[in-house]
């Protein structure tokens, strides 16, 4: 009983750390989700954007730029990396998983190139989570309302974007590319655009990572993506998919549910090191579950990617 | 209109198996034609088709709809012309959007998409207007997600939002092919009804013999990769089934059975 007990203390005092850090990850999780679900997409780029965005936020935060222009220009190089993964797709015909990973290794050259080591610290440089109107700069709560605020705006605008004329179209060229083109519907153009878009908000991620925790690293991607896809997949297993609210809203919803389970698992006692085996256990049994129900004869239709 | 000119597509050109799909093809139809093809298996009826609309860039040639030149344009760019409805039912429409959805995405074929609110009261109602047409019921349910639908709906949903927006060319290719006897029916009246309502270019491509002595005004046989025989006029209103079948150079029992 007392063990439990102390289970539960130290979960429950790092539930607004965790919440925070949530928050801030939630937008890994929306770039991951926009390019697999809007777009029949799946992408890895988020891998290397994340850090992409950190590395380019932080340079720009210890040569003592404001954090919002630090925000823009990581927004601006994540959106670059995700054109060039969709270009490489599109235009060499290569498979967008083999695009992505192309992209990512590469990016993570280019995070050196523009850290120029491997690491570099920003504690005490000016950063967004400095800037709430109430609450202490620094502690989580800031962080909390903060990255919720960015997090529900970008909802919201995502929401009512999808809802527009050319929002239907780009959806509609995840739903069957041929189609949307015969509709009058520039196929590249939405792709491109689209997971450029997706990967941008990987990178916003990253630049508030580095704001959030004073320091970028070249390696702070490192299973990034297997994290966002579990948290998506949870997130739509509460949420469901059905509709474009509910498909937006679930990377925010699995993002806060997923951390604090991790924060749980690792509160009860399970060692850091596994974590990654038991996140990677979990994704592979969301993606299996419906071929376990459907047991081993040949299943409906199922979701076409591209390849 | 629709123009074609010495169309020519090779595939695996210079290779064992070469294959000359289109060999200087050329057709016209003029505007408020219904032209219906025929041709056996191979003759290159989806690869004019597809040479229309884009999917299939010519070797040599060209293709005019109403004076202009589209032979080079992609197929996003053609889509302000024409329509097209597949005989596969989950080509023509996107599965995981609702029924309004895909009305919005074919209303809007020949228009600039812009950022403002896609369904709005006016349009649905239009839609809702537009499916009822078909007596299927689908004007009730223009929040369902299309692959809910049944093949025949589909079709049908596929054939109100090709014709919708007035196309100036309209290509049905086996469109009812894929579909039972009594939906088939029902496609193609409908078919039929818009047709002649809106006054549309059309160019059926069909292996229904009856089909293509009931409907259209002129009947095209391709073979080997040309227009092999015109039908047209009074000629047309004369023909039969087995006059038609006598022209093909390879007879199956396909055929018969399929009239």
């Amino acid at each position: 009983m007392a063990m439990i007990q102390d289970i539960f203390s130290s979960f429950v005092a790092l539930v607004p750390v965790t919440l925070a850090q949530s928050l801030i990850l939630a937008f890994v999780v929306l770039g991951i989700m926009i390019p697999f679900r809007m777009l029949s997409f799946p992408d890895l780029t988020s891998e290397g954007a994340f850090p992409l965005g950190g590395c380019v936020a932080g340079v720009l935060l210890a040569a003592g730029q404001s954090p919002l222009t630090a925000i823009a220009a990581a927004l601006i190089a994540g959106f670059a990396a995700g054109c060039c993964t969709a270009y490489i797709h599109l235009r060499f015909r290569i498979h967008t998983l083999l695009a992505g990973i192309l992209m990512m290794t590469m990016l993570y050259s280019i995070n050196l190139r523009i850290m120029g080591r491997s690491n570099l610290s920003v504690f005490g440089m000016e950063s967004l989570f400095n800037w709430s109107p109430f609450g202490q700069p620094g502690f989580p709560s800031t962080k909390i309302v903060i990255a919720g605020a960015i997090g529900l705006l970008v909802l919201v605008l995502l929401y009512l974007y999808f809802k527009t004329e050319r929002g239907t179209g780009v959806r509609a060229v995840g739903s069957n590319p041929d189609m949307a083109e015969a509709q009058g519907i520039n196929v590249w153009t939405a792709t491109i655009g689209g997971v450029g878009l997706a990967s941008a908000f990987s990178a916003l991620s990253g630049s508030l990572m580095v704001q959030s925790q004073g320091f970028a690293d070249v390696n702070m991607g490192l299973g990034i993506l297997i994290n966002g896809l579990a948290a998506l997949m949870i997130g739509e297993a509460i949420t469901g998919k059905q509709t474009v609210l509910r498909q937006l809203a679930a990377p925010f919803v699995g993002a806060v549910v997923y951390y604090q389970l991790v924060s749980l698992c690792l509160a009860a006692g399970m060692p850091p090191p596994d974590l990654k085996l038991a996140t990677g256990l979990f994704v592979l049994l969301m993606l299996a579950l419906p071929s376990l129900k459907r047991g081993r004869a040949p299943g409906a239709a199922r979701e076409v990617m591209r390849e | 209109m629709l123009e074609i000119k010495s169309a020519r597509k090779v595939f695996f050109k210079g290779q064992a198996d070469e294959k000359i799909a289109l060999d200087g093809l050329s057709l016209s139809l003029k505007t408020g034609d219904f032209g219906v093809v025929i041709g056996s298996n191979g003759a290159g009826k989806s690869s004019m088709l597809n040479a229309i609309s884009g999917a299939l860039i010519l070797d040599s040639g060209k293709v005019q709809i109403n004076e202009t030149d589209v032979t080079g344009m992609p197929v996003y760019k053609r889509a302000a012309k024409l329509a097209r409805v597949f005989q596969d039912p989950m080509k023509g429409t996107a599965a995981s959007m609702t029924v309004a959805e895909n009305m919005l995405l074919a209303d809007l074929r020949s228009q600039k998409r812009r950022l403002r609110q896609g369904l709005n009261a006016t349009r649905l109602a239009a839609y809702k207007e537009r499916l009822a047409l078909l007596g299927l019921g689908l004007e009730n349910r223009l929040d369902t997600r299309v692959e809910l639908l049944s093949g025949g709906q589909r079709q049908s949903l596929s054939l109100i939002m090709a014709v919708g927006g007035e196309p100036e060319l309209l290509l049905l290719d086996e469109h009812t092919a894929a579909l039972d006897p009594r939906t088939a029916d029902i496609v193609m009246k409908a078919t039929v009804r818009a047709v002649e309502a809106l006054k549309l270019t059309t160019l059926m491509v069909t292996h229904n013999m009856q089909h293509a002595v009931d409907y259209g005004n002129r009947i095209l046989m391709l073979d080997a990769g040309k227009v092999r025989l015109e039908i047209g006029g009074e000629e047309k209103k004369q023909t039969s089934v087995a006059d038609l079948i006598g022209h093909f150079a390879v007879k199956t029992d396909r055929m018969l059975l399929a009239s």
